[in-house]
């Protein structure tokens, strides 16, 4: 088995890494760097588990994309949202709303809503649905997720009045 | 669960890839999003030596307005790039509809125009994995012999299913196609084959590098059908151009001199609907004529293949499309 070297940026740090050509971006964040938030699902781009972000904070799936493409470049994932043992204010707002029951699709759905929030900080209804399309939470029925997203602002506010 | 074998490739310039291209013949894979490539892989249904990357290729990633008012996109383009670029929702805002409409922003995001250009043709019996697959005889598509999708057919019938193609056919685009030495260029219309499996003129060694859309004044519209229309693959969906000024027709309404239909998803390549333009160039834009127009569909269908629903609510469908798409053109 052929391997390459890459340099990948994950969460702010950087790796150098011993990459497969036969891996997805999903299976080196998964057993390379073990990080297991981002989760491995239908592997076709039906579910949305593997969900992450790019470096300008779009949703992606993981699952989708060859490992080597991402070389030199830089991704967040469920990880890298806390700081300093904070939870970020979208974590924070699917705890408030009770928007995850087994919570198996939750670091899917909470990195696309940061997608949204990204490039909406205000979304309106037609834009969460748009950018959380195809994500399937099969417990919630996505109506307290909608939710949450909806109060992200408002708790990402309060946490900058109170720090 | 690991990708088939192969070998990956980055060139770093656009020259460096069909000298790869060229070396690799058959058994070389371009791969610029991968959404489409992957999946493919994952199923076993494409087997590539050499994976080619062409995802960062500076020649391929720009949107670009020749003299003459023509755009030329890139193969490489993100399509959420495309969806959001001013210039094409300006000019061309039913492109921006069938680029918008293409699977989930996810997709998008790192999904390309060229990828869904070239998007392998898809089937109920093949889009399931080698495990899956080895329960029945092989296809044609997978080296068997018969057709899973209509039993008696001599070839694959498995359904071209890409949203751009259809509207950059009613935009009359063309596709710049290069190989190591040459270049030609191409009408979009002329690029796809009515074969499952080699459904592109592509040769082995060839790519697609550009789309240029020449500059109208003609009404455009697209739409698409699909059970989720936020994820999904469409079932059915159509592309419909008419110009504004037209003629006067033989009870004094104006029936327009141009008209394009062209249906997507429906058939093993686009197929673009003639009797149905004929009558409303005769007739114009009358209720009538619109019927008229959509019974007409049915003729220009042939074998209606079988993904995600049964072929006759595929027929009807297509009648309720063509309605549709001419009344929103005689309101645009």
């Amino acid at each position: 088995m052929a391997k390459q070297r890459m340099s990948i940026t994950v969460n702010g740090d950087p790796h150098e890494l011993l990459v497969s050509d036969r891996q997805t971006l999903l299976d080196v964040i998964r057993d390379q760097l073990s990080l297991t938030g981002t989760k491995r699902g239908c592997t076709t781009g039906a579910c949305g588990v593997c969900t992450i972000n790019n470096e300008q904070g779009e949703a992606i799936f993981s699952c989708l994309t060859h490992a080597l493409e991402w070389d030199g470049e830089s991704i967040t994932t469920i990880e890298g949202l806390e700081s300093n043992g904070e939870l970020d204010a979208m974590q924070t707002a699917f705890i408030e709303h009770g928007a995850l029951q087994c919570g198996f699709c939750t670091p899917g759905v909470i990195m696309s809503a940061k997608a949204v929030v990204n490039k909406y900080p205000q979304p309106t209804e037609e834009q969460i649905n748009a950018g959380m399309a195809g994500v399937l939470c099969r417990c919630t029925g996505h109506i307290k997720v909608k939710q949450a997203i909806r109060n992200d602002h408002r708790i990402r506010t309060r946490a900058h009045k109170n720090g | 669960m690991l990708l088939p074998q192969h070998r990956y490739l980055k060139p770093a310039s656009l020259d460096n890839c069909l000298a790869e291209l060229s070396k690799t013949g058959e058994s070389g894979q371009i791969i610029a999003g991968g959404t489409d490539v992957i999946f493919n892989m994952r199923l076993k249904l494409f087997r590539p030596e050499t994976v080619i990357s062409i995802r960062r290729l500076p020649e391929l990633q720009q949107v670009e307005q020749l003299p003459d008012g023509s755009i030329r996109i890139g193969a490489s383009c993100r399509l959420t790039d495309l969806a959001e670029h001013r210039l094409i929702q300006k000019r061309f805002p039913a492109l921006t509809n069938s680029i918008a409409a293409v699977a989930s922003q996810h997709i998008r995001n790192i999904g390309t125009l060229g990828g869904n250009i070239c998007l392998q043709t898809r089937c109920w019996y093949t889009n399931n994995s080698e495990q899956w697959r080895q329960g029945k005889t092989t296809c044609f598509k997978t080296d068997g012999d018969i057709c899973h999708v209509i039993k008696s057919a001599s070839g694959c019938h498995a359904i071209n299913n890409a949203d751009t193609p259809i509207a950059l056919i009613a935009l009359s685009a063309r596709l710049t196609i290069q190989k190591v030495g040459s270049q030609r260029e191409l009408p979009i219309a002329e690029f796809y084959n009515d074969d499952g499996m080699d459904h592109i003129k592509l040769d082995p060694d060839e790519l697609v590098t550009h789309v240029t859309i020449p500059p109208t004044e003609d009404r455009v519209v697209f739409l698409k059908n699909a059970s989720r229309k936020g994820i999904d693959f469409s079932i059915g969906s159509i592309a419909a151009r008419c110009d504004r000024v037209g003629n006067e027709t033989a009870n004094g309404d104006r029936a327009p001199k141009h008209v394009m239909l062209v249906l997507g998803s429906l058939s093993t390549a686009p197929i673009v609907l003639s009797r149905a333009a004929e009558i409303i160039k005769t007739c114009g834009l009358t209720d009538a004529a619109i019927e008229q127009a959509a019974d007409a569909v049915r003729e220009d269908l042939g074998e209606v293949t079988n993904l995600y629903s049964r072929a006759v609510y595929k027929k009807q469908l297509a009648r309720v499309l063509v309605k549709r798409a001419l009344k929103q053109l005689r309101e645009t």
